[in-house]
């Protein structure tokens, strides 16, 4: 090691809000955002094998959620110049083949595989909707907001694919 | 801004030495700066009370300013970018940074704070460079958005953009073999490929790229090879104004926008060969199961 090992910082400047916590942010949205697509690609598969079934209208509607949700992260993504996960194009090919081998087990099998996704996933936003609270919930409010509807939105997921595992 | 932040792992006796030293130029006393970062400091180290004389004030070199002392960092980018100057004759080397912290009026000991292979005074400059880039292309934008300027197509946006930064190293090309060098030992490696990526992707936000899948990273990839292909070809230019460069950056990003519309031809003739099959497999069963039937 040379004598006085100089650290400098360098800087580039990138256009980030002021003020917040970049990294965390970088990795909440790339997560979710990989989630959702993943999530997209899950559904993609049930409909696949069950489309034409009685579930299909259900996972339809399910899906169209998740649609959504994949926009919403899109722009956030644009907006926090973040860059997406480099394991797009696994998640693409593994959510599908789980949705589709989910649904080719069943009825049954589709809502349980819906069920268990969503439970973690709305575990997941928790913990996320925790962190940035700690961090400081008036800066993230829009964040916060955004991912406390989604949640939501996850948990009626998992309460609709609960009613109708116990259906089929 | 976003800064990548790298722990101070200052040792005192450098800016307990450079504070001596000052004190007997009586031009840049440092007040307990070191004070900030330490909480012992080596005997003999008297910290001033009072500056001498007004505190010069530095603009755009990051880090605080307040009240009246210079931090360690602040310090540093001054030295180097008053070396910079000397890098022409002496390269990137101690010697030019000694030179540098003469005209600040500093003992050229000060040089002892960086490493003798000139890694922290090239990094400098290209995060210097890199940040008049950012700076220049957000100003293009600006006019853009205030409707004075046109919004340039992709490939003259890349063009222009990666020309305007390898422009920045034309006072310096004599001595910029031996930087890039100095950019590959593996001790440098992670910083100056962070300052490049970081670079190209701020080439590839003004340019307007909204991707949000794999793309963001074959774009990416793209542009990094192109600008390291032409930087090489600028090394080795000996035309008028490096004309031969820019035919070359050119004609380099041309064949990037040709490969991108070629790879969607070859999706859309993919996509027409696998409907074709299909329709070939749903007539061929058809016309088992109608000859089953008869």
């Amino acid at each position: 090691v040379p004598a006085g090992g100089a650290s400098l910082r360098l800087c580039s400047t990138r256009g980030a809000p002021e003020g917040i916590n970049k990294p965390v942010i970088d990795r909440i949205i790339r997560v979710d955002h990989a989630g959702e697509y993943g999530a997209n690609r899950i559904y993609a598969g049930q409909m696949a094998v069950l489309g034409r079934s009685s579930v299909g209208p259900i996972i339809q509607q399910m899906w169209n959620q998740e649609k959504d949700h994949l926009k919403k992260f899109n722009e956030l993504m644009v907006a926090y110049r973040v860059r997406p996960t480099v394991l797009l194009p696994f998640w693409n090919v593994a959510g599908f083949v789980l949705g589709a081998g989910s649904a080719l087990l069943g009825k049954k099998g589709a809502m349980a595989c819906t069920v268990a996704v969503e439970e973690s996933i709305s575990d997941h936003y928790n913990n996320q909707i925790r962190t940035l609270m700690e961090e400081d919930p008036e800066k993230y409010k829009e964040l916060l907001q955004v991912i406390k509807q989604f949640r939501d939105d996850e948990l009626e997921h998992h309460d609709t694919g609960l009613e109708h595992d116990a259906e089929a | 801004v976003r800064c990548q932040h790298y722990p101070p792992l200052r040792a005192l006796q450098a800016s307990a030495v450079l504070g001596r030293v000052s004190d007997e130029h009586k031009k840049e006393p440092l007040t307990s700066s070191s004070q900030q970062h330490f909480d012992s400091h080596p005997a003999g180290h008297q910290p001033e009370e009072e500056p001498q004389g007004p505190r010069p004030s530095y603009t755009g070199q990051g880090g605080q300013e307040s009240e009246d002392y210079e931090s360690e960092e602040q310090l540093q980018h001054r030295i180097l970018t008053a070396a910079l100057e000397f890098v022409p004759e002496h390269g990137w080397t101690a010697e030019a940074i000694a030179e540098g912290a003469k005209t600040l009026g500093l003992s050229v000991a000060a040089a002892g704070m960086f490493h003798s292979d000139g890694s922290e005074l090239i990094l400098h400059f290209v995060s210097e460079c890199n940040t008049k880039l950012s700076e220049l292309l957000e100003k293009e934008q600006k006019l853009v958005q205030l409707g004075k300027a046109e919004k340039k197509p992709v490939d003259e946006f890349l063009r222009d953009a990666v020309e305007a930064r390898l422009r920045m190293l034309i006072p310096y090309i004599e001595k910029w073999p031996q930087a890039l060098s100095v950019l590959l030992l593996p001790r440098n490696i992670p910083s100056s490929l962070n300052l490049l990526s970081s670079m190209i992707d701020d080439i590839w936000h003004y340019a307007g790229d909204q991707s949000t899948d794999f793309n963001w990273y074959t774009r990416r990839a793209v542009l990094t090879g192109i600008y390291n292909t032409t930087e090489l070809v600028m090394m080795q230019d000996s035309s008028p104004d490096f004309e031969d460069t820019w035919r070359f950056l050119h004609n380099r990003v041309a064949d990037a926008m040709n490969m991108s519309s070629t790879a969607s031809q070859v999706q859309s003739t993919g996509e027409a060969v696998v409907q074709g099959l299909m329709g070939a497999a749903v007539t061929v069963s058809n016309a088992e199961t109608s000859r089953a039937l008869r």
